[in-house]
């Protein structure tokens, strides 16, 4: 396992920075800037600066990573040429979208209009202080850190409600409806799936889920609620089977129409941050995180940023899988959607708790092994 | 939510073109449409009558953007019985081999836009891979990929070049495996079904009422194709079967319009292997003398031309990819047409669109409009 995790790398770099300092200055004041809570203070600073700019180049990386395999798929290179393979057109198109004009509606509601994509995009970022990417990660224990992200993640409709209906736009109001009627049908079996995962693991930490799938993963005996769980994150990803509050053949751009330039760009960030948070759940809750399988050798994991790696080819390869669906299934209807959201998704979330809570009482599953006591 | 209007156009993604559907919505259920077309008129029927019979054929490019060598054929066929000229046979089975090959681009275009808006992305950009293919061949015989001015009144600008028929072939194979997989992402997927099957549905009585053709038309069970029932330059030598379905909804659409495509790839392979068979004059010898001039005789010699040419009428109708579309053209003698009038199908067919489109969902307009193959440059002229 890794010994330097990033916290840990800006615990020390915010040290070595108070102390040079305090050294420098000297005398009381530069033994008040050599203090253990102030380094810590600064240290959690320099952490969320560092994550920040990490998921922020993530989700640039996943764009372009999105782009290639969709290309791929549809017989066509994607984006080639701004850097090598196209790897620095991204910021190009973000550079253009950063230099133009923010136009608003002149009926638009102005506090809604620049509140909503800002909070949309704000929410979506907190979720990474939270998600641990490997051991040590985060500063302390988060007992209900799984909990706190489902929380934050469901903020989104509230937001994307609130920027649509600001907009005084008849397209933008009907695709914050379909918004806010797909997430919360959506959110139910998500959460039922989640509690499955809960009930097998005995946590809601993120890092104790980790460490009970040390022996086994849970894809296998939750797969149920693995599928669950896919399905209602790609409604709430509004990705393309689901896509429909943004269908662009009737909506125009659905809640986000009237917006282009930078709130455009928030949006588009946002989006994918929730993108990459959803598979970095699904990585988390269903393929071990950043352990890799006991069968496999050992030196895989034994050198400093192995976890790191294992789990960001993990969490790529699972927003591969989504780019994978984008590209080759139609757009469901809202009301087909919202059927098989209230119809089939609950009632097999429900099953999936109840072959959970099965599994834990009978403790060993012939195929996949033995289920070890909860919270040991 | 109570009931409002919303434009769907003259910009909008839906409408792939210029024109404005008038929606009345009540929460998702449509409750009214009213399409208003006329955004992109040119006054292509006013402007034919100051050109020459040739220059029209420029005109006849832009009146449909994904199916010019079809207007250009139907205008010809006017123009020319107006002017009392015959075209070699060989040039009618160029234009046969235009037609088809302007059918199969048009419905590649189709397929492309018509997934596009169910939101497929994949197949969108195989349809308009495959639809480059056909205009390249287009490409090759005429130089242009789009306007192609290929026919004139009697006969064609230029043979094949050299080669021509191999690649056409070739085209053709890769062509007819594709339509395969289409069905496969389209026939083959649950959700495709789901949002296509009894949508839009425009039984044959009524489609015939609002004087709706084409695909529409034979999806609605109504067997009626003028390549068949009113055969025209060589569609009578030809071994093809019409295409229908009985369904009368947008899958019945789809399915008609894969079947056309596989029958064109037919009436295509006997056409290629004719031309093979039979070298020979692309265009009449004997044409008026001013019909291709770039000028217009002027006094004494203009006034005679005027005077001797025999004057006359033409009418003719042709299958063009959308529809039934026909052509009057009147010849007052002289260099001009006197009048030139044209019958769009998609105009008819988007006419009937609150037949079609009111009660369902306003998710389902997408579908249901991709399946009816807009195309606005011939409905405005």
């Amino acid at each position: 396992m890794s010994s330097a995790t990033l916290y840990s790398v800006s615990y020390d770099l915010s040290h070595t920075l108070l102390f040079a300092l305090g050294g420098l200055i000297g005398g009381p004041l530069g033994r008040l800037l050599e203090n253990g809570d102030l380094v810590t203070g600064i240290g959690v600073l320099v952490f969320a600066a560092l994550l920040l700019a990490a998921s922020m180049l993530n989700t640039i990386v996943l764009i372009w990573y999105e782009r290639k395999l969709l290309g791929r798929f549809m017989d066509r290179r994607g984006a080639m040429h701004v850097g090598y393979a196209g790897l620095l057109q991204n910021f190009a198109d973000g550079l253009k979208l950063f230099r133009k004009h923010t136009t608003r509606p002149r009926e638009a509601d102005e506090v809604g209009f620049y509140f909503g994509p800002t909070a949309y995009l704000v929410t979506s970022l907190m979720i990474f202080g939270i998600l641990p990417i490997s051991t040590g990660w985060n500063s302390g224990p988060m007992p209900l850190s799984l909990l706190l992200a489902l929380v934050i993640f469901s903020f989104a409709p509230l937001f994307i409600f609130v920027s649509a209906w600001s907009s005084n736009n008849k397209y933008s109001l009907m695709g914050g409806l379909r918004s806010a009627a797909q997430m919360i049908a959506y959110e139910v079996p998500l959460l039922l799936a989640v509690v499955a995962v809960v009930v097998v693991a005995g946590s809601f930490s993120l890092t104790t889920i980790v460490y009970e799938q040390q022996n086994y993963w849970f894809w296998g005996p939750l797969i149920v609620a693995l599928i669950v769980f896919v399905a209602a994150m790609l409604a709430e990803m509004e990705r393309i089977p689901f896509d429909l509050p943004e269908a662009e053949a009737e909506l125009v751009e659905g809640w986000n129409t009237e917006y282009g330039g930078m709130l455009f760009a928030f949006f588009m960030l946002a989006d994918y941050l929730r993108a990459l948070v959803g598979s970095i759940l699904i990585v988390l809750l269903f393929l071990g995180g950043w352990t890799l399988p006991t069968w496999l050798p050992g030196s895989l994991t034994a050198w400093p940023l192995a976890g790191i790696f294992w789990f960001m080819v993990k969490t790529y390869l699972v927003f591969g899988l989504f780019v994978w669906i984008r590209a080759s299934l139609p757009r469901v209807r809202t009301d087909q959607l919202l059927r098989v959201g209230w119809n089939r998704m609950i009632p097999l979330a429900l099953l999936s708790v109840f072959l959970a809570a099965a599994l834990v009482t009978v403790r060993c599953v012939p195929v996949f092994g033995c289920v070890p006591s909860p919270g040991a | 939510m109570s009931e409002m209007w919303i434009n769907m156009g003259p910009q909008h993604p839906m409408t792939h073109g210029l024109w404005n559907l008038r929606v009345r919505i009540e929460g998702e259920l449509i409750r009214d449409v009213d399409p208003e077309m006329g955004y992109l008129h040119r006054g292509i029927e006013k402007i034919s009558e100051d050109r020459h019979y040739n220059e029209v054929i420029t005109l006849m490019d832009r009146c449909c953007y994904v199916a010019g060598l079809a207007w250009e054929h139907l205008y010809i066929r006017a123009a020319e019985q107006a002017l009392h000229v015959d075209p070699p046979e060989r040039a009618e089975y160029l234009r046969v081999l235009c037609d088809e090959f302007q059918r199969l681009g048009s419905h590649l275009m189709w397929y492309a836009a018509f997934v596009q808006d169910l939101g497929l992305m994949s197949p969108f950009l195989y349809g308009m891979r495959d639809r480059d293919l056909v205009l390249d061949l287009f490409q090759s015989y005429t130089g242009a990929r789009m306007t192609y001015e290929y026919m004139r009144v009697g006969g064609v600008r230029n043979d094949l070049p050299p080669g021509f028929t191999a690649s056409a072939r070739k085209v053709l194979d890769w062509l007819s495996d594709r339509f395969r997989e289409y069905d496969q992402l389209c026939l083959g997927s649950t959700i495709f079904r789901k949002r296509c099957d009894g949508l839009g549905v425009l039984k044959g009585p009524d489609a015939v009422h609002h004087g709706v053709t084409g695909p529409m038309l034979r999806s609605a069970g109504v067997k009626r194709d003028l390549r068949k029932d009113r055969p025209y330059a060589v569609y009578g030598q030809l071994d093809f079967d019409v295409a229908f379905a009985d369904g009368a909804d947008v899958t019945a659409r789809y399915l008609v319009r894969m079947e056309e495509m596989r029958q064109s790839v037919r009436l295509l392979r006997q056409v290629l292997d004719w031309l093979d068979r039979h070298p020979g004059p692309v265009i009449a010898e004997h044409l008026p003398r001013w019909l291709g001039a770039p000028y217009a005789p002027i006094g004494l010699e203009g006034y005679l031309l005027k005077r001797n040419y025999p004057k006359g009428v033409g009418f003719s109708a042709v299958e063009e990819p959308h529809g039934e579309a026909l052509a009057y053209v009147v010849n007052e003698g002289g260099e001009h047409p006197y009048r030139v009038k044209f019958r769009s199908p998609v105009f008819a067919n988007l006419s009937a669109a609150r037949t079609y489109l009111v009660g369902y969902h306003v998710a389902d307009i997408p579908p249901i409009m991709g399946s009816v193959d807009v195309c606005v440059g011939e409905v405005d002229r």
